[in-house]
């Protein structure tokens, strides 16, 4: 029987709506229960396909609870696995009927047959009911002692299970050392391999607790037993043998001839045909050799080939976790694919995932000898359907124009994407454009030739939009019509974005500067439109242009326009540290996330937790701390997953802190706020040394004219006064995702108090202290004398929420903060809220 | 950690669930629905495999018409949790005998539950052979060989010894009256070439499939006349290399079967083979690659209207070889009004939903050349003067008893103690895989 098609959201006739169907089921179950007639058996095997059929699908069938178990003694073997599956699932909601079940399970546990006892002892173990574990011990105790192989792996994980349920059960049975002793001598290799997993769960976890559990899990990485491991790696099936490679990889050899024969002997894995082996076995060659410089680099050419075979055989999916870790190494090492360029070209019908990756290890490989052919393939992509990877192809050209020192061929190609015409084409170009004249300024006039023919109305990104207005006013004198573009520009200034009217403001002043006749009137234009803009940033922009001018305009011209330097290299934007970081975590989601494990730890860890500065322990002691058993989730819960989730974390997050205190609202605005003010008063003293120019000729009074400025239009920038939320919660996935959508709204250097920088000689204090302000820590790490903390915050009446990244050095005590806010307006009124707080601590 | 699944999810293309197999407790029951609503009914199906959806990872692979869906709550291995799904999916198909879709699952969803929970427990992967499983997971579903009633007509030898055991390929005791090896060498080339036609990349992928019917624990060993093995033979027995076509294999992998420790020191292919079918090796070549076909595409745009289209392709193996089932797919653009063309051999058409005229060769002999020309009038639009970028030119075939890289099987020996005689047959099969000529 075929369970009924099943639709949530387009309810058919033949769709059973639960009730009827279930009444009926109870009905026919109880018919059955006692029978003894032969074929009884066929007739209940199709009663239990519908029941599960429904469970499937969603249905609530567990009030069938009672009839399914009567129905469960039977000797039918694939009757006995279904109510094991239905009981296994609603075991948990029914805890009392659960204990009906009890009787059954443990009789089969002594069945003759092993194939029996141990799908009796998995339904068993896999009750998860917390007050019938005391009749799952002995079943257990057994199953371990069993002669039957099967059996024993089944009640190795049957112990890890139990460890979930009662921990304290598990280890008072004395169940790891038992386990231990198994993976030790057992013959079979999947009651080891079992065996290890439990181990390494269970340790992992308890090691927090005690010392022992603590050296059992070292113990794991000793040089005996990995080379017990080793000996026996290939009686292991594939899956064991990733386990096992996963825990050598982990392990430092005493000498380099240690390492090279665990390399040895390891060698055929890389020809394994299971990419996971390969994977794993790579892992342990480049965690070996890292510190063997020379060695390190002949590792990456032994594994070039099984990388490349991996990635051009098997499913899109799995070529693309093969590509995360090919990619990873290219970017560490791009000389050494530089020959294996053509590799990463792309195929026409390959998924854009795969096609992004290969795109960034074509721009890392590109050098001298085989740009021209890169450029040439990036070039085809350029025309592509898929306009995604076509806007990734020509930001690779950009970049790869940037790497290299020969660039005249790269030009005149970027040129020729704006002549392409198709928009996002000519918007793409037009930022690559901007970022090359920045490095190699002597490229100018070819550039501005061709940019000086695109109309701005075909372009209407922002990006590509601020890029040209960039160029218009940094090669305003060599472009004729530049003043007459801008003033078009600002004739549509409440179309554009933020970031396109704050380079408008910039360029205009530019070329205000170099020919200021023909500008004055766009320039005019353009203070008054700013400075009566509702964005926070371009109305101070305006303003503080307008001031500059009014006060001495050679001296304007000196802090708008100086001379600039060619940049040589643009930031990086991912840290060294944190790419070692994932280099650690090769052959994990780290890779493929591209970002380390503690960035996207799960929702079961929320808060604060240390930053671990002992990698080795990093990747072992990240997974061990997600498995904390989750609260129950209701069966028949249908509201929003993820909000639900978070409710309850953060209920559980407020009784793990173990403190019921209810901050009082924080109420900032009876704190000063002096950022306003004193950023007025700055550029006064900072302009105030200079003399008067002798060119301030130019009447500034007459430049705007009309424009009413005596008293400065401020409500805007009042800033409204701020409550936040004591109780909020951000978990870290969302933090993540915020951090990086968010701009950074205020940069900020700030001093702490002389107590407070002595106060902080561990995170933790100063986690208190801002909780006591309603602010929140999600993430703090370092040592003294340097800190780094990750602070949020919430509006008390709206979910805005604000984030801090703040680092604190201790011995200067000062803080360097950068704070990213949902509601911009509000920024300024935080910053000083959150430096205020931070300024208090140490001395209350 | 290898995979440590919380949960996995069949799902047909509705998002209906098939099969839901909860693991572990650490992730919400409800986390289909999370899939459901951020990933299949938003853009984001098919952009990437690996989705992160509150503190939870998703793995997903779609597979015919349903999509199977990994949970995880840990760093966890990717490549381990896909090879987990594909070797789940090769041993369902093996049950099923076949076929693995929305229908398929459906009628056998009982017998999927009882192998999601022998293939993996608490998230941990554990026996995927179907070979050990068909022992005790019988298709019909049958009572257990053990259970007290059956053991005496029926007995199986020591079946749960192997379930867990060291030769997990193979059970002992298999008898065959005739004994017979089939191996397949299949391999797809794989070409993107210029519009200029300069191959810009060009490699080989294959497989050396076989079909085992043999008695006993048959050793086997198979030479290839690839250029290691080769040198390493004439090393060994103290001869010259013999002249004639070397292959330099790229990069091997092997079944779990052959005996990896004897490849690198003797350079020769020795196992045990699994009993029916199985994959024994794949191998990459990028060098030396004879390319089955040649596309020389003409493509003249004639004004806004309309375009000419000349393709001549050029076969190069040997004349008394021929292709199967040879497409050739020319794109054309998308405001496509009329086409009208001529073959001199096959049958074309033109494809409105690809934007392709479609022209299929059903025999294609070797030394060939047949010629497409076509003539496409165009919609005319006002609005877009740029130019239409042409997507490659695609191509399908099969040529067999042909290899693009050239590999050639030289022996294959068949050894038992028993001493009995064997039937071997080799077949050779070239594919395309992703053969794109730009124009």
């Amino acid at each position: 029987m075929a369970p009924p098609a099943q639709s949530s959201r387009y309810p058919s006739p033949s769709q059973p709506s639960g009730k009827g169907e279930v009444s009926d089921l109870r009905l026919q179950l109880r018919q059955l229960a006692g029978s003894r007639a032969p074929g009884v058996d066929d007739s209940k095997r199709e009663l239990f396909k519908k029941v599960i059929s429904y469970m499937t699908i969603g249905i609530d069938v567990s009030s069938l609870f009672g009839e399914m178990v009567m129905c469960s003694v039977t000797p039918d073997i694939v009757l006995k696995k279904m109510c094991y599956l239905y009981v296994g699932n609603y075991a948990k909601v029914n805890p009392d009927l659960a204990l009906l079940t009890i009787n059954f399970l443990q009789r089969d546990c002594k069945d003759q047959d092993p194939i029996i006892r141990g799908l009796a002892l998995r339904s068993l173990s896999s009750l998860r009911v917390a007050n019938l574990v005391e009749y799952l011990v002995g079943p257990l105790g057994s199953g371990l002692k069993d002669n039957n192989a099967y059996v024993r792996t089944v009640a190795v994980m049957g112990a890890v299970k139990l460890y979930h349920i009662s921990a304290s059960t598990c280890i008072d049975a004395d169940f790891p050392a038992t386990l231990k002793h198994l993976m030790l001598n057992d013959s079979d290799s999947q009651v080891v391999v079992n065996c290890l997993f439990a181990l390494q769960e269970i340790w992992n976890s308890e090691s927090s607790k005690s010392e022992e559990a603590t050296r059992e899990k070292e113990g794991l990485i000793s040089k005996p037993f990995i080379y017990y491991l080793l000996n026996r790696l290939r009686e292991f099936n594939e899956w064991g043998q990733c386990l096992v490679l996963e825990l050598v990889a982990k392990y430092v050899p005493s000498d380099t001839n240690e390492n090279f024969d665990i390399m040895n002997l390891l060698e055929d894995r890389l020809q394994h045909a299971n990419g996971a082996v390969v994977l794993a076995t790579i892992k342990v060659f480049l965690q070996l050799t890292l510190s063997m410089a020379d060695v390190h680099q002949e590792v990456y050419e032994r594994i070039k080939a099984p990388l490349l075979t991996l990635v051009s055989s098997g499913s899109p999916e799995q070529s693309y976790a093969v590509l995360s870790h090919l990619h990873l190494l290219v970017m560490r090492a791009p000389y050494i694919f530089a020959s294996d360029y053509k590799h990463f070209y792309c195929q026409y019908n390959e998924p854009s995932y795969v096609k992004k990756l290969k795109l960034e290890m074509l721009t890392a490989v590109a050098n001298e000898s085989n740009t021209y052919e890169i450029v040439t393939e990036l070039c085809e992509y350029a025309a592509n359907v898929d306009v995604p990877i076509a806007r990734e192809s020509i930001r690779a050209v950009g970049k790869i124009a940037l790497q290299q020192y020969d660039v005249n061929a790269i030009v005149d190609r970027l040129l020729q994407f704006l002549e392409m015409e198709k928009d996002y084409v000519t918007a793409e170009a037009l930022v690559l454009v901007k970022d090359l004249l920045r490095k190699y300024p002597q490229w100018s006039h070819d550039c501005i030739a061709v940019v000086g023919n695109i109309s701005s109305k075909n372009v209407q990104e922002p990006k590509a939009k601020a890029a040209l207005i960039w160029m218009l006013g940094e090669y305003a004198q060599d472009m004729d019509d530049a003043p007459y573009i801008l003033e078009s520009l600002v004739e549509n200034w409440e179309e554009d974005a933020p970031e396109v009217r704050l380079h408008l403001l910039t360029a205009i002043m530019k070329c205000f500067f170099r020919r200021p006749p023909e500008t004055q009137k766009a320039l005019g234009i353009a203070l008054a439109a700013g400075v009566a803009d509702f964005h926070q940033d371009v109305h101070d922009r305006a303003l503080f242009y307008y001031r500059l001018l009014q006060y001495d305009v050679s001296s304007a011209e000196r802090v708008v326009n100086p001379p600039k330097q060619a940049v040589s290299v643009f930031a990086d934007t991912q840290s060294n540290e944190i790419k070692d970081r994932i280099f650690d975590e090769f052959n994990s989601l780290s890779v493929v996330y591209q970002k380390p494990s503690y960035m996207f730890t799960d929702k079961d860890h929320r808060g604060p937790f240390e930053f671990s500065d002992e990698i080795g322990n990093l990747a072992v002691g990240v997974e061990s701390e997600h498995e904390v058993p989750a609260t129950s989730v209701d069966a028949n819960e249908t509201s929003d997953l993820l909000l639900s989730t978070t409710e309850k974390e953060e209920t559980r997050a407020m009784v793990a802190n173990g403190s019921d205190y209810t901050a009082p609202l924080y109420d900032s605005s009876t704190r000063a706020l002096p950022s306003q003010g004193q950023s007025e008063l700055a550029i006064t003293n900072l302009l105030g040394t200079s003399d008067p120019g002798p060119q301030a000729s130019m009447a500034i009074d007459d430049l705007l004219m009309g424009l009413d400025l005596t008293a400065p239009p401020a409500p805007a920038s009042a800033p409204p006064s701020l409550k936040l939320n004591a109780r909020a919660a951000l978990d870290a996935g969302s933090f993540q995702r915020k951090w990086r959508e968010l701009p950074v709204a205020i940069y900020q250097e700030c001093e702490l108090s002389s107590q407070g920088a002595a106060a902080l000689t561990s995170a933790q204090a100063l986690l208190q202290h801002m909780q006591g302000n309603s602010i929140q820590c999600i993430a703090s790490g370092g040592q003294s004398p340097n800190f780094k903390f990750f602070f949020f915050a919430q509006k008390a009446e709206e979910p805005s929420v604000f984030l801090v990244e703040c680092k604190i050095n201790t011995s200067t005590a000062k803080a360097q903060l950068n704070i990213k806010a949902e509601d911009q307006s509000t920024s300024h009124g935080f910053s000083a809220l959150f430096q205020s707080a931070l300024s208090r601590f140490g001395t209350s | 950690m290898p995979v440590a699944a919380s949960a996995i999810y069949f799902l047909n293309l509705r998002g209906d669930v098939l099969i839901n197999r909860l693991y572990r407790d650490d992730v919400g029951g409800n986390m289909v629905d999370a899939f459901r609503m951020h990933i299949m009914q938003t853009k984001e199906l098919g952009t990437c495999p690996v989705r992160q959806i509150g503190g939870c990872s998703f793995f997903y692979m779609r597979i015919s018409n349903v999509y199977i869906v990994i949970v995880v709550s840990s760093n966890a291995n990717v490549a381990c949790a896909f090879k987990f799904v594909v070797e789940a999916v090769a041993l369902f198909k093996s049950y099923f005998g076949g076929a693995f879709d929305e229908d398929a699952i459906r009628n056998n969803f009982v017998l999927i539950y009882e192998l999601l929970d022998e293939i993996m427990d608490f998230g941990y992967p554990q026996n995927l052979s179907p070979e050990i499983l068909k022992l005790y997971i019988t298709q019909e579903g049958v009572r257990s060989p053990f259970s007290s009633k059956q053991s005496l007509d029926k007995p199986v030898p020591n079946a749960t010894l192997q379930v867990t055991g060291a030769v997990g390929w193979r059970r002992e005791g298999l008898a065959y009256k005739k004994n017979e090896v089939f191996l397949d060498i299949v391999e797809s080339v794989n070409l993107l070439m210029s519009s200029k036609g300069s191959v810009l990349r060009c490699d080989v992928t294959g497989k050396i499939l076989m079909k085992c019917f043999l008695s006993g624990m048959p050793d086997l060993k198979l030479g290839l006349n690839d250029k290691i093995g080769l040198e390493k033979e004439s090393q060994l027995k103290n001869r010259p290399t013999k002249s004639g076509k070397t292959i330099e294999l790229d990069d091997v992998t092997f079944h779990q079967c052959v005996n990896l420790t004897r490849f690198n020191s003797e350079k020769t292919v020795s196992f045990v083979p699994p009993d029916g079918e199985f994959e024994l090796m794949k191998y990459r070549i990028t060098e030396g690659v004879n390319l089955p076909f040649r596309v020389l595409p003409t493509i003249k745009e004639l004004g806004r209207t309309r375009m000419e289209v000349n393709v001549k392709v050029k076969s190069v193996f040997g004349a008394k070889m021929f292709a199967l089932g040879v497409v050739i797919k020319i794109p054309v653009p998308k405001q496509t009004a009329k086409t009208s063309f001529q073959v001199t051999s096959g049958r074309a058409k033109y494809n409105a939903s690809i934007d392709c005229l479609v022209w299929k060769i059903r025999k294609f002999p070797g030394q060939t050349e047949p010629t497409l020309s076509a003539e496409i009038e165009l919609i005319s639009t006002i609005a877009e003067k740029k130019s239409w970028t042409r997507p490659p030119i695609q191509m399908e075939f099969q040529v067999p008893m042909f290899t693009a890289s050239g590999l050639r099987v030289r022996f294959l020996k068949v050894w038992e103690k028993s001493g009995y005689n064997t039937v071997e047959w080799v077949r050779y099969i070239t594919k395309a895989g992703s053969y794109e000529v730009r124009c």
